[in-house]
C-alpha cells in the first residue's frame, strides 16, 4: 500500500485551517456549559426537589442518547422549528436557514456537555465531605459562605481531572460537526480526500492533528491542577 | 448559663435521645460518658444545631427557644457562643492552620483581619503550634490537626466549648498532647462539655460526670461519686468494662 505523501502534506496544512473552528466549538461550549453545569450541580446538592428531579431527567436523557442522534435530530428539527417560531409566531423576517451552522453545533454540544459537567461538579462537591461543612457552620459561617470559601474551592480542584476528560471528549466529538456542514478539521480533510479517494491518508492526518490538540489540552490541565492543589502537598522534608 | 431540657431526637424510627436535661454553669467541666449508641454525640450536636432535635428547649443566657422552633438568627447566635471540636478534626483542607482559625473570626464574626490574625496566632500559640501557622492540614499529624481544631474552637472566646470524642481518632501516642491542651484550657476556667472515653481525663478534670445510656441520662455526679460509688447497674457494668479495657491496654 502506497501512501500519497504529498497529498498528506497538503491536506495537513489545509486541515490546520480547521483548528480554529474546532477550538471555537470546544471553547464556546465549555464557556456555556461550565457555569450551567455548575449551578445545576449546586442546585441539586442544596436539595431543590423539583429542580433536582428535572435536572436528573435531563441528565439521564442526554446520557441515554448517542451524540450522533442528538446532532441529526437537532440539525433537522431545530431549523424548521425556529423558522416556524420566527415567521408564524413572532412575525420576524429572519432567514433561519442562512444562519451559520456552527450555532447548531454550539447548541447540541452545550446541551450534551452541560449534562456531563453537572455530574462532574456534583460528585466533586460531594467529595469534599460533610464534616468541613459542619465545621464551617460551627465556626459561625453561613452555609453559602461555607460553600463559597470551603466547599467550592476544594470541589473545583477535585473536578479538574474530570473536566479535563470532558473537554477532551468534547474536542473529539466536535469532529461530528461535519454532519452539520461545519467546516472543522474533519470536514476539510474529508473533502480533500473525496477528490482522489485518499481517505486513509486524510484520516491519518486528522488523527495526528487530534492527538496533538488533545495532548496540549492535557498539558494545560496538568499545569492548572498543579497550581491549584498546593494545599494537598505533603511534608517533603 | 446554658440549660437544655427534655431533648428528644430520632433518626427515622430510631429514637436516639429520649428526654435529656443538662445544666451548665460558667466554668463547669462536664464529661459525658456512655456506651456507643447512647446518644452522647447526638446530644452535643443538638446543642450546636448540627442536628435538629424534635422536642426540648434551650436557654442560653438571654436566648430562650425550643429546638424545633429556633430561628436562623437564634441558631447563628448560639453557634457564635459555642466552639465545637470534632472527632475527625474536620479542618478546612484548603486553608492553612492559621486560616482555619481566622476563617470563622473574619467571615463569620466580622472581626477585622489584623485583629483576627492576632487572635488566631494567640490561639495557636496556646495549643503549642506557634511554629505551624502556615502549614496545611495535610502537612500536620493527627494530634497537631486536632490541636488546630481546638484553637479554631477557642479563638472566638466562646462561652462553652463542645468536644465530641476529641481523641478517639488519634494514635495512642498522640492522645496525650490533645488531653494536655484540654487540661490547660480547663485550668484557665473555660466551660467545657466533653464526650470522651478517657476515664483519666474525666477523673482529673471534670467537676461533673454524666453517664448516658439508651438516650437518657442514667446517673450523674462528681467524678469521685460516680467512679467509686456508682448506683445504677448500667453504670457499674459500663465502668467495669471500660476500666478492665484500660487495664488491658496498660499491660
Amino acid at each position: 500500500m502506497n501512501l500519497n505523501l504529498s497529498f498528506m502534506a497538503e491536506t495537513f496544512v489545509h486541515a490546520l485551517t480547521g483548528i480554529p473552528t474546532t477550538l471555537k466549538i470546544t471553547l464556546v461550549t465549555m464557556l456555556i456549559s461550565a457555569p450551567l453545569g455548575f449551578f445545576m450541580a449546586l442546585g441539586r446538592m442544596k436539595g431543590n426537589k423539583g429542580g433536582g428531579r428535572l435536572a436528573a431527567l435531563y441528565v439521564s436523557f442526554i446520557r441515554g442518547t448517542p451524540v450522533v442522534l442528538q446532532i441529526l435530530f437537532m440539525y433537522s428539527l431545530l431549523p424548521s422549528l425556529l423558522n416556524y417560531l420566527f415567521k408564524s409566531i413572532l412575525h420576524l423576517n429572519i432567514n433561519i436557514f442562512r444562519m451559520d451552522p456552527i450555532v447548531y453545533a454550539y447548541i447540541v454540544f452545550s446541551l450534551n456537555t452541560t449534562a456531563i459537567l453537572s455530574e462532574v461538579f456534583r460528585s466533586a462537591l460531594m467529595s469534599v465531605g460533610h464534616g468541613q461543612m459542619e465545621a464551617a457552620l460551627a465556626s459561625g459561617l453561613s452555609s453559602s459562605q461555607a460553600y463559597r470559601r470551603i466547599i467550592i474551592p476544594q470541589g473545583l480542584v477535585v473536578a479538574l481531572p474530570n473536566i479535563c476528560n470532558t473537554t477532551i471528549n468534547l474536542l473529539k466529538s466536535t469532529s461530528l460537526a461535519f454532519m452539520m456542514t461545519v467546516k472543522d478539521i474533519m470536514a476539510i480533510a474529508k473533502m480533500d480526500a473525496a477528490y482522489g479517494y485518499n481517505y486513509i491518508e486524510a484520516y491519518l492526518v486528522v488523527l495526528v492533528i487530534y492527538i496533538i490538540l488533545c495532548t496540549l489540552v492535557q498539558i494545560l490541565f496538568k499545569v492548572m491542577e498543579g497550581s491549584l492543589s498546593g494545599y494537598r502537598r505533603r511534608i517533603t522534608a | 448559663m446554658l440549660e437544655i431540657n427534655n431533648v428528644h431526637k430520632s433518626f427515622g424510627k430510631n429514637q436516639i435521645l429520649k428526654g435529656v436535661d443538662l445544666n451548665v454553669e460558667k466554668g463547669d467541666i462536664i464529661v459525658i460518658l456512655g456506651p456507643s449508641g447512647s446518644g452522647k454525640t447526638t446530644l452535643l450536636r443538638c446543642i450546636n444545631f448540627l442536628e435538629r432535635a424534635e422536642e426540648g428547649t434551650i436557654n442560653f443566657d438571654e436566648i430562650h427557644t425550643s429546638f424545633k422552633g429556633a430561628s436562623k438568627q437564634d441558631i447563628s447566635r448560639i453557634r457564635k457562643r459555642t466552639g465545637f471540636v470534632f472527632q475527625n478534626y474536620n479542618l478546612f483542607a484548603n486553608k492553612t492552620a492559621l486560616q482555619n482559625v481566622t476563617e470563622g473570626l473574619i467571615v463569620g464574626r466580622k472581626i477585622p483581619k489584623d485583629e483576627a490574625i492576632r487572635r488566631g496566632k494567640q490561639a495557636l500559640d496556646k495549643v503549642g503550634l506557634s511554629d505551624r501557622y502556615d502549614y496545611y492540614p495535610s502537612q500536620l499529624s493527627g494530634g497537631q490537626q486536632q490541636r488546630v481544631g481546638i484553637a479554631r474552637a477557642i479563638a472566638a472566646e466562646p462561652d462553652v466549648i463542645l468536644f465530641d470524642e476529641p481523641t478517639s481518632a488519634l494514635d495512642p501516642e498522640l492522645v496525650g498532647e490533645v488531653l494536655g491542651v484540654m487540661k490547660s484550657l480547663a485550668k484557665e476556667g473555660a466551660t467545657m462539655i466533653v464526650v470522651t472515653h478517657e476515664m483519666g481525663f474525666a477523673q482529673d478534670v471534670a467537676n461533673e460526670v454524666v453517664f448516658m445510656d439508651g438516650g437518657v441520662i442514667v446517673e450523674k455526679g462528681t467524678p469521685s461519686e460516680l467512679f467509686s460509688r456508682p448506683k445504677d447497674e448500667r453504670t457499674i457494668q459500663f465502668l467495669k468494662r471500660i476500666i478492665r479495657e484500660d487495664f488491658d491496654y496498660s499491660i
